[in-house]
């Protein structure tokens, strides 16, 4: 017989640190001035920014034709990038929101980061739909406001639902990572004793004061925020599907679409908060408040999602035969054995295939092979967008317009560069703000909160 | 004094009887501004003649001058309306001329559109009874040679430019020293068509009487003319009534393609490919080694290498006169004749030929076979001997004859005058818009001979192969800015009038002759040439007529029309037998593969070879655009394991020819076809480096024709050149993909058979299909078109004549490669079949201007929308670019403009003051960013409904006629009112043979198809 009694719970934490040692643990890497390791972390995804910036300069004063594009691919890196990064975005909330009305206290040590991410992310998804468009100094027509030419937006088109949704993803985001950064905030106010510092974290604390009331005001309002970002957690990525599953393409046009996608985004964005998790817990020696039981769970969720995925990817294939459709059963044959067929490889490879690892406990808190499998999912994703977009653009209807589209070096600039982007802001996050929260993981301390048992 | 003055001197306004009469005192008086006595110090006389007004106004122009001289003010060219307008010239309003189009030896009758003063586009001439308002795709884009910023723009003597004066006054020299020394002038010449020019050749002959003229053009029909010469006694041949003929057998003929005139052939043909009403097919066979346009639309293809074509007829002729003959034939020829048996041709293609032996039997007299221009002159005359045999010479029109104004010189011709040239006996070359240096077979050793002449002088519209060995380059008008005439075939005259004065300091080439023949520079006038144009007119054509008109009203109402009709009496001659029974005889016979060389379909000889919108325009057959290439069969790529890009060499005789592979299904196993025209080295951007010179591969010592060989080699010779198309390469047997287009039912055909039994058979199962939005309601006018696919040959002008009317820009080989032409039409190519045996579809494809269109209702900005007339519109201002449009849209026909295209072509050559001209100004010129797609041509809708609202009229549908429509050759596309149940485009949207591609989704098109009928025996495809 088993002696492990599953009637209580887990400790987060491992081993019972103090309070005020977490406090300094947190707060070391904001006290501390920036190290050699980081400043060439930040040089190198300067550079990968700089390549961004270069990229999108040659764009804006050439035009779109720097990138691979053609007709009938008039979607390719761009709208691949941009679907990716949302997804990305995916964990963030779905960490802070949804596992926090589950109750899922383990969520604390990882949230705040991967909050800090979903806003990185999307900031970086964000600028896709403004960059790939043609005449982007035009790009402020998307959006509806009174003007002299009488025209008002096409509120049928997804693209626009797009510009709303990403828009609201990220003022929630935003605010809810706020609002949870304020009691942080008010901790590192007491903690500093530089003038400067001091002034920053005592304007955006808003005066808390660790007073009962607060603590019943920000309960409430950080409860209220995560019943609001819970339904945008599965309409953000909805909205972004409809673009393609509102045409009228082979291969878009799928009603799977929604459910697939808010899966596929939460299986990629788990996968990117682990990666970096994996490395912030080993710089910070977070280890034990991010600890491989934590880990661990993430892997499962990936394990679920990804095995989502397989089964959206399985029944696409289905109903494209069931459908009787020939076009559509085409699109599909032509995935897999197309002149795409490299990439729908890679895609089922490393999403399907790869995360199925997760059914061994060995594997899930095993941190190198956790790593690696969390890097294919991430290409993997990235692939999928490929595959959907650009493998069903380039063999539509007619075979008379069926065109290959190769990306060009301008393309691979502002994939790199986005990358780029994205990492430094994480540096930077990672170095100008706690990235635990250091009030929730007190929170759950072995011995923090009230029991029935000892006290 | 006073009575000396004469009245004209007078003034309108006087204040004295002396002053009325411009008193020379008075005169005197004014000038002489001050009192006698005041300029004792000095003479007024001795000072300058400048009056005090005059003075100060030249001092404050000079002020002027120089103060507008110091600051950087551009002239932007202010807009300044005529305080006195030209007549018939009302700014936004056009002006058609009629004229005369040189693109090629036709000389179709055309109307040039022009907009204050600009030419802008060009169309047939309606009234021309050859071309009947149709233009080929290289007439509807000559028009943007003319705005060529690479045109020569001043004469030059050895790269240095020279005036006109001084170059004339050199060369009367030169001329009137080589007649002096009894040296040789040759005036070499393209193919004359101008009865005109030819007088003025004659008097330049006459004028300096040791002068030769030398007519030599790459592509003629030299071989026909010459067989004709042998059957008939005379080079002229004439038509061929294609619209009676029930059965065509077309021999390696191009005619639908670009062989003779093939406009009109175009129209001929589809006469009997009409299905509304009637179903009185034709029937075409083709036996061919390559895959020509005309072999698209051939009901039975045989594939047979050109160099088996003599036995293929001969066989035919020994198998038709087994039943009887409608000439008689002596029995030296029929056992001459009999040594040829169909049973060789039979192994692969038995049911096929005797499909055929059976049509021509049953229909004697009413069937025709038809030689194609490449084919040698053999094949041409036992092809006229196999008509005799059928009684089908009836079906030649000899009211049409083809004219020949000055002969072809022969290669023995050409071979003495570059003899002589190496002998020194040549004084003088005059390259009379003629480029042979190109254009001659290499080993005729022109190029090398040319250096021997002491002057050598090219009259030419642009720099070319033969002007870079000239010593005077004198540049020519374009045709656009020229007078001349044609007289291409008996009974049409018609006349070429300009539509522009010269835009650089060019001379009309006739006038340059004129000038010289005269031997003074100073006759040179700019309208030498006009004067002598209507002097020779009314000697020759204004007294024929006998007409009441006097002979100025007679000019221009011939001007006005651009073609008169004369009444020259023709005559048929006998076959001669006895010629061909002596010319029987067994055909010199290769071992190695047969290398034919045909004309480019769209840089013709090499001429438009700096033409963009030519070179860009997707070959008929392989959509291949800016490159030519060695045509092969899939068995023979497969053989030679080479496959589309990779390198061959093609050896004739010793010269050698690198370039890429094209496995083309269809091909003749032997058979390599490569397109002349390509690889000039001396010509504009455009064309520089455009494929390979097939010219090369060219020898004087062919003996079968100048354009086949039957001793080719070929080899790989590893390496790759990218060949760039609009259109994927699928190999046609890859399951894959194989027949897509039909069972997507894009492509709906039937059988003529098949019709005759269900006229519904296209419609047996029709699918419910139900919205569930609100529909929009189309009250007054809604556009649509309806493309009839039995009609249409994949002849592009349509593409070409959209490219013009709608400014579309150039793009270049490597946007093209990229996939991003900007043609907002194409002709779409689909194999069905097998590779050795494909059944080739076509299929204009458009804009559909969906009623449910899928681009509109994803455009977050509106940009795209629907008008209640059912267009599907592009407000490009609104325009961000998200090319979710152009996603959505499943027949994939939007373009946008990756680049600002205006300026991304070859450095922007196109972006420069003159050739900007060329656009339509009624259409916007769009740039980078901004999605575009075919408007149905919604200028001319506005144009015609605006013009309807001025006379008082609503808008009739058939009022509008789109740019596609317009040069349509074949008429297969009509353009209207489907509100209207009386308009053609409603009835065809009836027509039980009508459908819409990719119907089921809901989507509504507006462009409805006309489903391709095969006249085969069977009722399968």
């Amino acid at each position: 017989m088993s002696t492990v009694d599953y009637t209580r719970e887990l400790s987060v934490l491992e081993g019972k640190p103090a309070l005020r040692e977490l406090d300094d643990l947190i707060a070391k890497p904001l006290e501390s001035k920036p190290n050699k390791k980081f400043y060439i972390a930040l040089a190198i995804t300067l550079s990968m920014t700089g390549l961004f910036v270069i990229g999108l300069a040659l764009t804006f004063y050439y035009g779109i034709g720097m990138w691979g594009n053609n007709v009938p691919v008039g979607w390719a890196f761009d709208i691949v990038n941009f679907v990716f990064w949302v997804g990305i975005g995916h964990a963030g909330t779905l960490i802070s929101a949804i596992l926090f009305l589950f109750r899922q206290k383990w969520r604390t040590g990882i949230a705040r980061f991967a909050e800090g991410m979903t806003i990185f992310a999307v900031m970086t998804a964000g600028l896709f739909p403004l960059i790939h468009v043609g005449r982007p100094w035009l790009a402020g027509y998307l959006f509806p406001y009174p003007n002299q030419h009488s025209v008002w937006v096409n509120f049928t088109s997804p693209l626009l639902w797009d510009v709303f949704a990403v828009s609201t993803y990220l003022t929630v985001s935003l605010i809810f990572w706020y609002v949870g950064l304020i009691p942080d905030l008010a901790t590192l106010r007491e903690r500093t004793s530089h003038k400067i510092k001091k002034v920053i974290y005592s304007v955006f604390s808003l005066g808390w004061r660790f007073s009962n009331r607060h603590w019943q005001h920000y309960e409430m309002v950080y409860l209220i925020l995560a019943g609001f970002a819970t339904p945008l957690v599965l309409s953000v990525h909805t909205i972004v599907s409809f673009d393609f599953a509102v045409s009228v393409i082979p291969g878009w046009h799928t009603t799977i679409f929604p459910p697939y996608f808010v899966a596929g985004a939460v299986f990629s964005g788990f996968a990117m908060v682990q990666n970096v998790l994996v490395i912030v817990r080993k710089v910070f020696n977070y280890e034990h408040i991010i600890t491989v039981d934590t880990l661990e769970k993430m892997n499962k969720i990936m394990l679920l999602t990804g095995s989502m995925v397989g089964y959206a990817y399985a029944m696409e294939f289905f109903i494209a035969w069931y459908s009787g459709v020939e076009p559509e059963r085409f699109t599909f044959f032509n995935r897999a054995l197309g002149p795409y067929a490299w990439a729908y490889w890679i895609m089922v490879t490393c999403n399907v295939v790869s995360p199925q690892l997760f059914w061994f406990k060995k594997i899930r808190r095993t941190i190198p092979v956790m790593f690696v499998i969390a890097i294919f999912v991430n290409i993997g994703m990235w692939f999928e967008r490929f595959v959907i977009i650009v493998t069903s653009l380039s063999r539509d209807f007619l075979p008379s317009s069926w065109a290959y589209y190769k990306p060009t070096l301008v393309d691979g600039m502002i994939l790199i560069g986005s990358f780029g982007f994205f990492f430094t802001w994480i540096l930077l996050f990672a170095k100008a703000l706690p990235v635990v929260s250091m009030a929730e993981v007190k929170a759950v301390v072995d011995g923090a909160q009230p029991s029935h048992k000892d006290h | 004094m006073s009575d000396s003055i004469k009245s004209s001197d007078k003034k309108e306004l006087w204040k004295s009887l002396n002053d009325y009469n411009s008193d020379p005192d008075v005169l005197k008086l004014k000038h002489d501004e001050f009192v006698e006595g005041v300029t004792e110090d000095f003479d007024p006389s001795k000072l300058s003649g400048i009056s005090r007004r005059k003075f100060l106004a030249l001092l404050s122009a000079s002020a002027a001058l120089t103060a507008t001289a110091c600051t950087d003010y551009r002239d932007k060219g202010e807009i300044i309306p005529y305080n006195k307008r030209p007549e018939e010239v009302f700014p936004g309003v056009a002006n058609y001329y009629a004229s005369t189009c040189n693109g090629c030896g036709q000389a179709c009758g055309i109307l040039i559109k022009t907009r204050e003063g600009r030419p802008i586009k060009v169309d047939g001439n309606p009234d021309h009874p050859v071309n009947k308002g149709k233009i080929c795709a290289k007439g509807q884009a000559s028009i943007l040679d003319l705005y060529d910023p690479e045109r020569l723009k001043t004469p030059r003597f050895n790269m240095n430019e020279v005036s006109w004066k001084s170059a004339d006054e050199k060369i009367i020299d030169a001329l009137n020293e080589a007649r002096k020394n009894e040296k040789e002038i040759s005036i070499i010449t393209d193919r004359v068509t101008s009865p005109t020019s030819k007088k003025v050749l004659d008097d330049f002959v006459s004028k300096y009487p040791n002068t030769k003229v030398y007519s030599y053009s790459l592509v003629n029909d030299e071989q026909r003319r010459q067989a004709w010469l042998e059957s008939y006694g005379t080079t002229e041949y004439p038509s061929v009534k294609f619209e009676e003929a029930n059965i065509i057998l077309a021999l390696d003929a191009d005619f639908l393609g670009n062989e003779g005139n093939y406009i009109e052939n175009m129209r001929k043909f589809t006469a009997k490919r009409e299905v509304v009403g009637k179903t009185d097919f034709n029937r075409l066979y083709v036996a061919e080694g390559r895959m020509s346009a005309t072999g698209m639309m051939a009901d039975y293809r045989i594939s047979i290498s050109p160099s088996m074509q003599y036995e293929f007829v001969m066989a035919l002729i020994n198998e038709l006169t087994k039943n009887g003959s409608s000439i008689s034939l002596d029995a030296n020829t029929k056992s001459k004749i009999e040594k040829y048996s169909i049973s060789s041709f039979n192994k692969k293609d038995k049911e096929k030929l005797s499909h055929l032996i059976n049509d021509l039997n049953s229909n004697r007299g009413k069937a025709i076979v038809y030689a194609g221009d490449t084919l040698p002159k053999e094949v041409h005359a036992a092809v006229n001997l196999l008509n005799e045999i059928l009684g089908n010479a009836v079906l030649y029109d000899y009211s049409s004859l083809s004219k020949s104004l000055i002969n072809q010189s022969s290669k023995e011709e050409i071979s003495k005058l570059v003899d002589s040239m190496k002998n020194g006996k040549v004084g003088l070359v005059i390259h009379f818009d003629s480029n042979p240096v190109y254009t001659l077979p290499a080993d005729f050793g022109y190029s090398s001979a040319i250096k021997k002449v002491d002057k050598v002088i090219t009259l030419t519209e642009a720099e070319n192969e033969t002007s870079a060995v000239s010593n005077y380059t004198l540049p020519i008008n374009h045709a656009f800015e020229s007078w001349g005439d044609a007289n291409t075939r008996s009974n049409v005259y018609s006349l070429q009038q300009p539509v522009i004065s010269p835009i650089f300091n060019t001379r009309q080439k006739e006038s340059v002759l004129l000038t010289w023949i005269s031997g003074n520079s100073n006759t040179y006038k700019e309208d030498l040439y006009h004067q002598y144009l209507m002097n020779n007119f009314n000697s020759t054509v204004y007294t024929k007529k006998n007409t009441f008109a006097d002979a100025k009203s007679f000019w221009y109402s011939a001007l006005h029309d651009g073609v008169v009709l004369l009444n020259e009496s023709t005559q048929q001659n006998k076959f001669n037998l006895t010629a061909f029974n002596n010319n029987i005889k067994e055909l010199e016979k290769g071992n190695g593969f047969t290398l034919h060389l045909t004309e480019s379909y769209f840089v013709g000889d090499g001429k438009f070879a700096n033409n963009g919108w030519l070179q860009e325009t997707p070959h008929p057959v392989t959509k291949i655009t800016w490159d030519n290439y060695a045509a092969i069969s899939p068995k023979l790529a497969k053989q030679l394991n080479v496959e589309m890009n990779d390198l061959v060499t093609v050896g004739a005789g010793k010269v050698n020819l690198e370039l890429p592979v094209l496995v083309q299904p269809g091909m003749d196993n032997e058979t390599i076809n490569i397109e002349l025209g390509y690889g000039r080295t001396v010509v504009g951007e455009v064309g520089k480096e455009v494929g390979s010179n097939s010219i090369l591969l060219m020898s004087k010592e062919f003996s079968l024709s100048p354009y086949i060989y039957n001793n080719a080699t070929i080899k790989k010779t590893g390496g790759t050149h990218k060949l760039v198309s609009t259109q994927e390469h699928h190999s046609l047997d890859d399951t894959f993909v194989k027949d897509l287009h039909r069972t997507r039912k894009i492509i709906q055909e039937g059988t003529v058979e098949k019709y005759k039994k269900e006229q519904n058979f296209l419609h047996e199962e029709k699918e419910m299909l139900v919205g569930i939005t609100r529909e929009h309601q189309y009250t007054g006018l809604k556009w649509a078109m309806a493309i009839d696919l039995n009609k249409c040959t994949s002849c592009s002008a349509c593409v070409t004549s959209c490219n013009v009317e709608n400014n579309i820009p150039v793009v270049g080989k490597d946007q093209v490669e990229r996939g991003r032409e900007m043609q907002w039409m194409r002709i779409d190519r689909y194999y069905s079949g097998t590779p050795d045996e494909p059944i080739v579809s076509n299929q204009p494809m458009l804009c559909q201007h969906c009623d449910n269109a899928p681009c509109e209702n994803v455009c977050p900005v509106n940009a795209t929308n629907h008008s209640p007339d059912g267009l599907n519109q592009m407000a490009y201002n609104r325009c961000v670019g998200t090319r979710y449009c152009s996603n959505n849209c499943p027949y994939k026909v939007r373009r946008y403009n990756f680049f600002n295209y205006r300026d991304h072509f070859a450095d922007a050559y196109y972006e420069n003051d003159l050739t900007s001209l060329v656009h339509n100004p009624e259409v916007t010129v769009r740039s980078r960013g901004v999605m575009e797609k075919c408007t149905f041509c919604v200028q001319r809708i506005m144009e015609a409904r605006s013009n309807a609202t001025r006379d008082g009229k609503t808008l009739n549908g058939n009022d509008v006629v789109t740019a596609c429509q317009q040069a349509c050759p074949t008429n297969a596309i009509t353009f209207g009112d489907a509100n209207d149940p009386n308009s053609d485009v409603a009835k065809l949207r009836e027509h039980n043979l009508s459908y819409h591609v990719l119907e089921e989704l809901n989507i509504k098109p507006n462009v409805t198809y006309i489903a391709k009928l095969r006249n085969t025996h069977s009722e399968e495809i």
